[in-house]
């Protein structure tokens, strides 16, 4: 399963949506994603990928896609590690 | 007051009045584990000014919240040192909502990693401290009894465990083991920065009879005492650390005489 496909499972469980309606350029608010929703959301992918996605970067997210590039581009640098 | 040869459990101490009370136990020749949840470098940046006072530091990542990652946070400790001296409930989250929007998500994120957590850590704390007459203190706050806006979910989740700190305090006797709270009105840290932005916190400074806000500090030294000898028959009390605030309602601010 890909990343992207791994994170719209996460975010579709943790804010009970959908998963068919998250697209690239979701955003929490049309996800209806809360600010609790999307802590949740952040805990369980860190988990999940075993990475730290720090606060400040996660206030730069605008959309669905953002998440899922930056959490890709940590992956690929663990990978490389 | 020394501490040395102990080891203590500080939950979130990577930042605020954890990282104080780490630091104020340390100072005081205590070995420290300092658990985080997220921010691993606040956690490093602890543990390496530990360090630098001469004791041991090693640093774990739990969320409290789910008990799961309490009993591995337990296992590593068991493995590691097989003791626990001191046990600081300080780890705190919540969500800032008006009552009718608490949900059950956001009732049950706040009461796992405040309350709940308290007594799962507790009950595996306690066997970690067979036979080293231990201490135990959660961190609490005055919004378990006095209301703020939108503190609701936490202020209830404070209020259990101020309640699990009086019967803990008195079911752990037999165990050599003492059990209080600190509670704190507003203190300076990172978590009440929130506050100030949503404009529920304007100035405690004009608000506390002492003239100054409340430090991680402030509420470090009292944890401390509490773990000391000194503080032998104090048993299930929450101590108010508050500059006076909620005993003087209508008392001005700023009154300290310098």
């Amino acid at each position: 399963m890909s990343v992207e496909e791994q994170i719209r499972d996460i975010v579709s469980r943790i804010a009970h949506i959908d998963k068919s309606i998250i697209t690239r350029e979701s955003t929490f608010k049309e996800m209806k994603a809360d600010s609790l929703d999307v802590v949740q959301a952040l805990v369980a992918v860190e988990e999940a990928f075993d990475i730290e996605i720090p606060d400040e970067e996660a206030q730069k997210f605008q959309n669905f896609g953002d998440f899922v590039s930056y959490v890709e581009s940590q992956t690929a640098k663990k990978d490389e590690a | 007051m020394s501490f040395e040869g102990k080891l203590a459990l500080v939950t979130g101490s990577g930042r605020g009045i954890g990282r104080a009370t780490a630091l104020k136990l340390a100072s005081l020749g205590c070995d420290i584990i300092v658990n985080y949840f997220r921010r691993r470098e606040t956690a490093e940046s602890t543990a390496k000014d530990i360090q630098a006072l001469g004791v041991r530091a090693e640093v774990i990542k739990a969320n409290v919240g789910d008990p799961a990652k309490i009993d591995a946070m337990f296992d590593t400790i068991a493995n590691k040192f097989g003791y626990l001296d001191i046990f600081v409930s300080n780890a705190a989250s919540g969500v800032g909502r008006p009552i009718m929007d608490v949900d059950v998500k956001a009732w049950d994120w706040t009461m796992d990693i405040n309350a709940k957590a308290f007594l799962l850590c507790v009950q595996r704390a306690a066997k970690l401290m067979e036979g080293r007459a231990g201490t135990v203190v959660s961190i609490s706050s005055l919004g378990s009894r006095f209301v703020w806006p939108t503190y609701a979910a936490v202020g209830v989740s404070k209020a259990a465990l101020e309640a699990l700190t009086r019967y803990l305090a008195i079911e752990m006797i037999p165990k050599g083991i003492r059990v209080n709270a600190v509670s704190a009105s507003a203190v300076n840290t990172e978590a009440l920065q929130f506050y100030i932005r949503e404009g529920y916190v304007k100035d405690s400074k004009q608000t506390t009879p002492t003239g100054r806000m409340v430090t991680p500090e402030d509420v470090a030294n009292v944890v401390a005492f509490l773990c000391s000898d000194e503080a032998f028959m104090i048993r299930g009390q929450t101590i108010i650390v508050d500059g006076g605030t909620s005993v003087a309602p209508f008392v001005p601010g700023g009154q300290e005489q310098a």
